[in-house]
């Protein structure tokens, strides 16, 4: 459990400080290449909000020593005064690994990503000023996303407290969990309710709905990228298609309603008065009709 | 704090009966998994006919497997969240199979897979074109002025603006796990019901916008995750461990799989009729409010007087049960009747009990309805 517990603070540690690098390393070499180097640390207004994206690596990065300690005492109350069993450890460790946690609940998250993250920066690196637009985007989504994670490490941390107090309760009553079955069912009766519970927090939706922009941004800026190279090499731009097929159901829609209109022409000439409907006729299909 | 204070007593015995437990039935599920073949995990293979298709909408006429019982002919209108395949999602477990069982002549209408070209699409096409197209093959087919309508879910809120708009066409209308007030989420407020509730109504309309102007369309694995999201330690667990307890049982893995066929099968919903959906529906609720227009007409639930089937599911957790009963009070027909039935969203129709219930359930409605 210990070496588990040091893997997770170096993740963690790694992770913020892995963002923070590569985002402050790019954002140098692009504002050397476009011309926009200001002075260290003060990033042009039009540029990416560095501070944003430091201060969401921080608040992130502080939550996750707090998981890291509070997983030692879990660790500690659990097997306290035992050998530790390599199996429980094992258990332990999958049950209280954030990482698993995030890879199930940012659904949305990587889902929107992976629509929006078409082509690669390097691919696009002529056109300096949409190009810049992409970035800010794609930074701003990681913030986004970041900030998220942090939501989502706060409920961890809930769901691992009401977990740990469990235990220690079950304790106090000198029972205990036989099985790892049951060890698990009480992890995920718990931690289900702190994430139902997350959900539906202010926090979370602010977060979710902030994640929608950003990646909403991030693919409309690059959609701006490719209508440029369409343009330049005369292919149809996304704009141009689509109102080829506004145009389109439009046609559809209108020539549906004159089919309609012929259709019924001849019946509503031969329809009774109203109030005089006739009687359904015996069920069974007609071959010869549609 | 002593040993006997620890909280987890998990004996080494038992430790290695359960990891050679858990051993040996990973082995049969892993040749069982090899065994399999996509063909084998076959959904939606009940018998049918297509008889008409206009741009990428289908309409299909279901052979009969008895004696036709109920006269008039009905047909199942699902929505463009997911398909209708989970209506007849495997023999034993099928909707469709237990209302030919019972002599009711089916129609299913396939709303195809809509791309990026169908983003101008909106909920009057779907409703006031396909779906009155539908109902006239239908009628012209059994020469016949009436039929009756089975909406699930969105495709409910289909026949019933259709059935407000067009009375006169339907015979009578059967309604399972549908949304008519989207507001009806906060009347029991349950924990972890009604999330997309929650969900569209925290974000802006301009956000909805925007999102459809940057996709085209509102993308099936967006809803996916959304719907991930519900049931947020069930998505955790469900490639280890529910997948684990069943995968070496043939039946059971089976029927795990053509669900995950079914999850999987999750087309875009065209962009116009999604903003439709979320603003007008979900966010201003306009339906309940005999606010919402078809084709510049109002949709008004009060021109609803034919016989009424409201099925829904008392444990739903993506359409709450009050959402779907709201409706009662609103209709203009004093022949409503509610059929609450166990479980959730998806149970209604593949789990035991429910869809046993729901089949018998809608026949014998309609048969005292002929």
């Amino acid at each position: 459990m210990q070496a588990l517990t040091e893997l997770w603070s170096r993740g963690g540690k790694d992770f913020a400080a892995a963002q923070h690098g590569t985002s402050f390393d790019i954002a140098s070499r692009l504002a050397t290449a476009t011309g926009q180097e200001g002075a260290p640390g003060s990033a042009p207004v039009t540029f990416f909000d560095l501070q944003g994206m430091t201060k969401a690596n921080e608040a992130f990065a502080k939550l996750w020593s707090s998981a890291i300690e509070l997983s030692q005492t879990v660790t500690r109350n659990a097997q306290q005064g035992k050998k530790q069993d390599p199996l429980v450890t094992d258990l332990l460790g999958k049950v209280f690994d954030p990482r698993a946690w995030f890879s199930s609940m940012d659904g949305m998250d990587q889902a929107l990503q992976r629509m929006a993250e078409g082509p690669r920066l390097a691919d696009l690196w002529d056109t300096e000023r949409k190009m810049l637009n992409v970035f800010n985007a794609w930074t701003a989504l990681r913030q986004r996303s970041l900030e998220h994670n942090t939501v989502m490490l706060e409920a961890w941390l809930k769901a691992a407290g009401k977990f740990a107090k469990d235990l220690n309760e079950t304790a106090d009553r000198k029972e205990a969990l036989g099985s790892w079955r049951e060890l698990l069912a009480l992890w995920v009766e718990t931690a289900n309710t702190a994430l139902l519970e997350t959900q539906r927090s202010d926090a979370y939706l602010k977060s979710q709905r902030e994640i929608l922009k950003a990646s909403t941004d991030l693919r409309l800026a690059q959609q701006e990228i490719a209508a440029f190279y369409s343009e330049m090499f005369g292919y149809p731009t996304r704009a141009e298609l689509d109102d080829v097929h506004r145009t389109v159901t439009e046609l559809r829609r209108e020539l549906r309603a004159l089919q309609r209109a012929n259709r019924d022409a001849p019946k509503a000439a031969r329809q009774p008065p109203k109030g005089s409907r006739k009687q359904p006729k015996q069920a069974g299909p007609n071959q010869n009709t549609p | 704090m002593t040993n006997s204070r620890a909280p987890i007593h998990i004996k080494p015995e038992q430790a290695i009966s359960e990891a050679a437990a858990l051993g040996e039935k990973i082995a049969r599920g892993a040749e069982l998994f090899s065994k399999l073949r996509d063909n084998e995990v076959a959904i939606a293979t009940t018998p049918k006919d297509e008889v008409w298709r206009q741009d990428k909408v289908t309409l299909h006429h279901y052979r009969p497997l008895a004696d036709t019982k109920i006269a008039t002919p009905m047909l199942i209108v699902y929505g463009l969240i997911g398909r209708y395949t989970m209506a007849d999602l495997q023999e034993d477990r099928s909707l469709v199979r237990n209302l030919l069982n019972l002599g009711i002549d089916l129609y299913v209408v396939d709303w195809g897979n809509p791309s990026r070209a169908d983003r101008w699409l909106t909920l009057d096409d779907y409703i006031d074109g396909y779906l009155a197209e539908c109902v006239w093959v239908i009628s012209e087919r059994h020469r016949i002025d009436k039929v009756s309508l089975l909406g699930i879910c969105e495709g409910g809120v289909f026949t019933t603006c259709y059935a407000a708009l067009h009375p006169d066409t339907v015979k009578a209308m059967v309604l399972t796990i549908t949304p008519i007030d989207f507001h009806g989420d906060t009347v029991e407020n349950r924990l972890g019901h009604g999330f997309i509730n929650i969900w569209t109504r925290s974000l802006k309309p301009e956000d909805i916008d925007r999102l459809i102007e940057a996709y085209g369309n509102l993308p099936g694995e967006f809803m996916g995750s959304v719907f991930s999201q519900m049931t947020p330690m069930r998505t955790l667990m469900k490639y280890n461990l529910d997948m684990l307890e069943v995968m070496d049982d043939e039946k059971k893995f089976l029927n795990f799989l053509r669900m995950e066929k079914w999850i999987a099968d999750r087309p875009h919903h065209p962009g116009e009729a999604a903003k439709q959906w979320l603003k007008d529906l979900y966010q201003d609720n306009k339906l309940i409010n005999n606010a919402f227009t078809v084709n510049g007409r109002q949709v008004d639930l009060g021109n609803i007087t034919m016989p009424v089937l409201n099925v829904f599911a008392k444990d739903d957790h993506i359409i709450p049960p009050a959402t779907s009963q709201a409706l009662g009070a609103k209709v203009g027909t004093k022949d409503y009747t509610e059929l609450p039935l166990p479980g959730g969203h998806v149970g209604v129709f593949v789990g035991g009990k429910s869809q046993a219930l729901l089949g018998s359930g809608i026949a014998k409605w309609l048969s005292e309805r002929q």
